[in-house]
């Protein structure tokens, strides 16, 4: 990367010319008259809305029940040219209520009322504590019967904890992904440099890689590379596990983050996604350096034949 | 007319960004029709005298005539440092900027440090924007040796209550707002909100509580990603914010706290 700026210049540039000030002085404020002027004016020439709407969209990864209403969140889906929204409902291990599978229908019979209220626009998926196991599974049918599309897991159980074997094994014969939430972040065990969780349980890129290994013809998506710690780190580690796809939601739309997943991740194994953060979504795909084609991939193409391995797909 | 009020060039320590010199941010520029950006060098933030960032900025942006066109330069002032207010005179009266960037979580002082809030004032009586930055990067991902914390509105108000009538540029704006009576106190001040920020998630109706005059076009280039912050504007329905407004969004409110 080209930097005109780095620390070698500090030393070097200790002998300032003041005559180069007194001149930069002198255009600056010639700079600043110009702004009432519009003569460069570049801005006619990018319309980013028509840019965002040429692209067909599928969030594989958004949530309802969580204090929007359902009005609102298509409101704004609409305003981005989000035509399907994957949903769920889960609860946080550490959010104060337990997951007890009484809890876990009334999760999902709120996707389901979203479904059946808005069926053009809601794909949902079915929440699952893997600590009941049967009870899991009598759900997951419960779900599936009513047209949900995939499975979402938060920190209940790691997904490479045997409790899982059963959940994934279902999924596989579903050929339907698992959405798992995830998180890579800083500070275990008194090393600042050691990778785990912040929340308790939580499956990190280790984990992951351990149920992929386990399960090659499963697919797992971990969870927003952009509200997930270390995007970094998560991409390199689970670089060669092609059943591990990423969707790229999340709240920090960091300026390379997109570019950093196609590195190593791949065009293929990406997803447009949001949780909750609509916007972040969808500028970080659009500013990346993807391609037109690679960017109908990540917005909506990889998500689609993720459905379509079911018979799920949008056409 | 598009400015953007929140660009940086120069060197982040802990992750590798695309377009942090005046030549790429200008090529990015003319690729997404932003005319003008305000700019700072992130060196200052880590360099012990942030002068130094100050001058390798102005002489990028002598260059190249184009740089000189295009961007408008604030300077990084750490008021703890000797030599301070030298330097904000010189960045003034020589170097042409039209604000400065604050960054006490990373330079270490409190905001109601006497030092602080003398600059702040000097700063009011030159006309120079005061900038805050609540976040550079989001610290659930940062580096080890990165900050933990982030600042919020809330943090900056003993700062703008102390000078109140300085003018603001409030960049990265995260999730925390203030109470209502702050909020009031919020909207009498002279003060803009850059869109860049994740707490930007409905520019309608933040519009609707603060005021349209209090928000204004930002990236966090190269942090963040290039066209969030555009996006957020550009998407605003006609009953949300007609043309006028969105004007003010992309360059007015901007031009107006920058007098010109």
């Amino acid at each position: 990367m080209k930097k005109a700026i780095d620390r070698r210049k500090f030393f070097k540039q200790s002998t300032f010319s003041a005559a180069c000030i007194m001149l930069g002085s002198k255009i600056l404020r010639n700079n600043m008259a110009d702004l009432s002027s519009e003569d460069t004016n570049p801005s006619a020439s990018y319309n980013i809305m028509k840019e965002v709407m040429k692209y067909r969209k599928i969030t594989a990864h958004e949530h309802v029940g969580l204090g929007e209403t359902l009005e609102d969140q298509l409101n704004i889906a609409d305003k981005l040219g989000i035509e399907k929204l994957e949903v769920s409902k889960p609860i946080s291990e550490d959010s104060g209520t337990k997951a007890t599978p009484e809890e876990v229908r009334k999760c999902n019979d709120a996707v389901l009322m979203a479904m059946k209220k808005y069926p053009a626009r809601y794909l949902g998926s079915c929440f699952v504590n893997p600590f009941y196991g049967k009870e899991s599974l009598e759900e997951i049918k419960r779900c599936m019967d009513q047209g949900m599309i995939g499975l979402k897991v938060y920190n209940q159980v790691k997904i490479s904890d045997p409790l899982f074997y059963p959940i994934i094994e279902k999924f596989i014969d579903l050929k339907m992904i698992i959405l798992m939430h995830a998180h890579c972040g800083l500070g275990v065990g008194g090393k600042r440099t050691k990778y785990g969780n912040i929340q308790p349980n939580v499956s990190i890129p280790e984990d992951f890689v351990d149920a992929a290994k386990r399960y090659p013809e499963a697919m797992f998506q971990l969870a927003h590379t952009g509200g997930g710690g270390d995007w970094e780190y998560t991409c390199k580690a689970i670089k060669d596990y092609p059943n591990i796809y990423v969707d790229t939601s999340g709240s920090n739309n960091e300026g390379n983050m997109i570019d950093f997943v196609l590195k190593y991740i791949g065009e293929d194994r990406m997803f447009f996604g949001t949780d909750g953060s609509y916007f972040q979504g969808v500028g970080v795909i659009l500013a990346s350096k993807l391609t037109d084609a690679q960017k109908k991939k990540a917005y909506f193409e990889n998500y689609n034949n993720i459905l379509r391995k079911a018979g799920n797909n949008v056409n | 007319m598009l400015i953007d009020i929140n660009a940086n060039v120069g060197h982040w320590p802990f992750i590798q960004t695309n377009c942090n010199t005046c030549k790429a941010l200008l090529e990015r520029m003319n690729k997404y029709g932003v005319d003008k950006s305000i700019v700072s060098n992130m060196n200052g933030i880590f360099y012990k005298n942030t002068q130094a960032a100050n001058e390798e900025l102005h002489e990028e942006i002598l260059s190249d005539r184009n740089f000189r066109d295009r961007f408008i330069p604030f300077a990084i002032i750490n008021p703890i440092y000797a030599g301070w207010k030298k330097d904000l005179e010189i960045c003034s009266t020589k170097m042409g900027i039209k604000g400065i960037r604050l960054y006490p979580l990373y330079h270490d002082y409190e905001l109601t440090d006497p030092s602080c809030i003398e600059l702040v004032k000097l700063a009011r009586d030159r006309g120079l924007v005061v900038s805050f930055t609540l976040r550079m990067v989001d610290s659930r991902p940062r580096a080890w040796m990165d900050l933990s914390k982030e600042m919020s509105i809330k943090d900056l108000l003993p700062i703008i209550k102390e000078v109140p009538d300085a003018k603001y540029f409030i960049l990265n704006y995260g999730s925390i707002m203030p109470g209502d009576e702050d909020k009031e106190f919020l909207n009498n001040t002279n003060m803009l909100i850059d869109t860049s920020g994740r707490g930007i998630s409905n520019l309608g109706e933040l519009m609707k509580t603060y005021g349209r005059d209090k928000f204004a076009f930002g990236t966090h280039s190269p942090i963040l990603d290039y066209l969030t912050g555009l996006l957020r504007i550009e998407s605003l329905r006609p009953n949300e914010a007609d043309e006028t407004t969105k004007e003010l969004l992309r360059s007015g409110n901007a031009k107006r706290i920058l007098v010109v």
